[in-house]
């Protein structure tokens, strides 16, 4: 046991004792982080708003037997911007979610957490791009290996006629595929979903609104079928 | 192990917030050599509280009547609504002396995170009171952390087009503090909102 230095973007904390909160923090080089930040919930802590939600920041860490003590922090990205806007935060805090629901303790977690990075960034740069989410989602499923297919059917590889979409399957099916428990996609949202999942965060296609709404709903109940959890309820009830 | 009547208290003493064993147990054999009216001065008031205490029909307050002292003294201006997200908060609020208006109890902060939502706390209850009160003005003095930013944004968002003027308690330096240890997220906030000598 000893000091170690890691960094990481911090995923959420919750009250621990008299003034203390856990913080859970998502490392590139370790995953999941649970660290305890002493005396943070006064106000005077030396801590300040550095151990918020979405904050990239550097680490001291003084290790325990079961969670290690945050000893120092620095702030290396603070994304003041998209705490100061509903839509934004709630966008933030959906992306958080689902990052939290498939990253382990104790293993590398490099490419979640550049997702996680690039998701913040384009979240700090301005509105919410209406396709943001429905990007992130797919950009999840492909970093834990479950990244639907869009181009060719789940059940028999035939690249035309693809109308369905199966969550079980893990992609879209062709008009003669009869798997159960498939949905019926709206006409171009294969298309519109496949230029989604190719796109970068920061640089995505048009939107289409008579497209978007479904394209959410099909990744996101994509996701939670596969993670077998809930996502986004918030930001999709306000 | 003790003998079942003091093991018992240890118990229930352990259940508390912040109370280890080792504490429980000390809690349990101080009770054990203290005056029996003191014990059962204890016991009665944990009793009476938990028999009377409410929360007030109005702004969620805790109470012993229908509605909390804030609420029944007429001379609070009810154009003014301060909302917190606990009850223990008013009494942080109220020892400042410089709020004469009302309050409203949220009962927790919107956390996208932790899957809370508007629909959890006392929104609906609170926006059904500005017309019915004259409300004008709505603090948000929910926590100035994610969950309480993002709860005042959606305050704002809901109270705005009803003609209600919104405010957040401005985010800063602590008194006494150096500048020093401040972080760029406060220091920043510090600085938007200073104020002109």
């Amino acid at each position: 046991m000893g000091l170690k230095n890691d960094q990481g973007i911090v995923l959420r904390g919750f009250p621990f004792g008299e003034a203390d909160r856990v913080v859970v923090i998502l490392s590139p080089n370790h995953g999941k982080l649970r660290t305890v930040a002493k005396g943070v919930r006064k106000t005077k802590s030396r801590f300040g708003g550095r151990l918020e939600p979405f904050t990239h920041v550097d680490l001291v860490l003084y290790e325990g037997r079961n969670l290690d003590t945050i000893t120092q922090v620095e702030i290396i990205e603070a994304f003041p911007a998209l705490r100061s806007d509903l839509d934004r935060v709630l966008a933030a805090g959906t992306m958080v979610e689902a990052i939290d629901a498939v990253v382990q303790e104790n293993e590398s977690s490099l490419r979640p957490f550049l997702l996680l990075q690039r998701g913040l960034r384009t979240l700090e740069s301005g509105a919410v791009h209406p396709d943001l989410l429905t990007a992130f989602l797919l950009g999840i499923a492909d970093v834990v290996g479950i990244a639907p297919a869009f181009d060719h059917c789940a059940g028999c590889g035939r690249s035309d006629g693809l109308v369905r979409f199966s969550f079980g399957d893990g992609g879209v099916l062709c008009e003669r595929d009869r798997t159960p428990g498939a949905v019926s996609l709206r006409d171009g949202l294969t298309d519109y979903l496949a230029r989604i999942a190719s796109a970068s965060l920061d640089d995505l296609p048009e939107a289409d609104p008579s497209l978007s709404g479904e394209a959410i709903g099909v990744t996101r109940r994509f996701l939670e079928y596969h993670l077998d959890r809930r996502l986004g309820t918030v930001v999709f009830d306000v | 192990m003790f003998e079942a009547p003091v093991q018992k208290l240890i118990d229930e003493l352990a259940r508390l917030p912040g109370v280890g064993r080792k504490s429980a147990q000390r809690l349990a054999f101080h009770i054990l050599q203290i005056e029996e009216v003191d014990a059962r001065r204890l016991a009665d008031a944990i009793i009476e509280m938990r028999e009377t205490v409410r929360l007030c029909s109005r702004c969620f307050n805790i109470t012993d009547e229908e509605e909390c002292s804030i609420c029944r003294d007429l001379r609070r201006d009810p154009s003014g609504i301060c909302v917190v997200e606990r009850a223990q908060d008013i009494v942080v609020v109220e020892r400042t002396q410089e709020f004469k208006g009302r309050y409203h109890v949220l009962g927790g902060a919107i956390s996208p995170i932790e899957g809370i939502g508007p629909d959890q706390l006392r929104i609906r209850q609170l926006v059904a009171r500005i017309d019915a009160e004259g409300v004008t003005e709505v603090i948000a003095a929910t926590n100035p952390n994610v969950e309480g930013d993002t709860t005042a944004l959606y305050i704002a968002r809901i109270l705005k087009p009803l003609g209600v003027k919104v405010t957040r308690l401005a985010s800063g330096l602590p008194v006494g503090g150096d500048l020093d240890y401040a972080d760029e997220i406060t220091l920043g906030r510090a600085l938007a909102g200073r104020q002109e000598l």
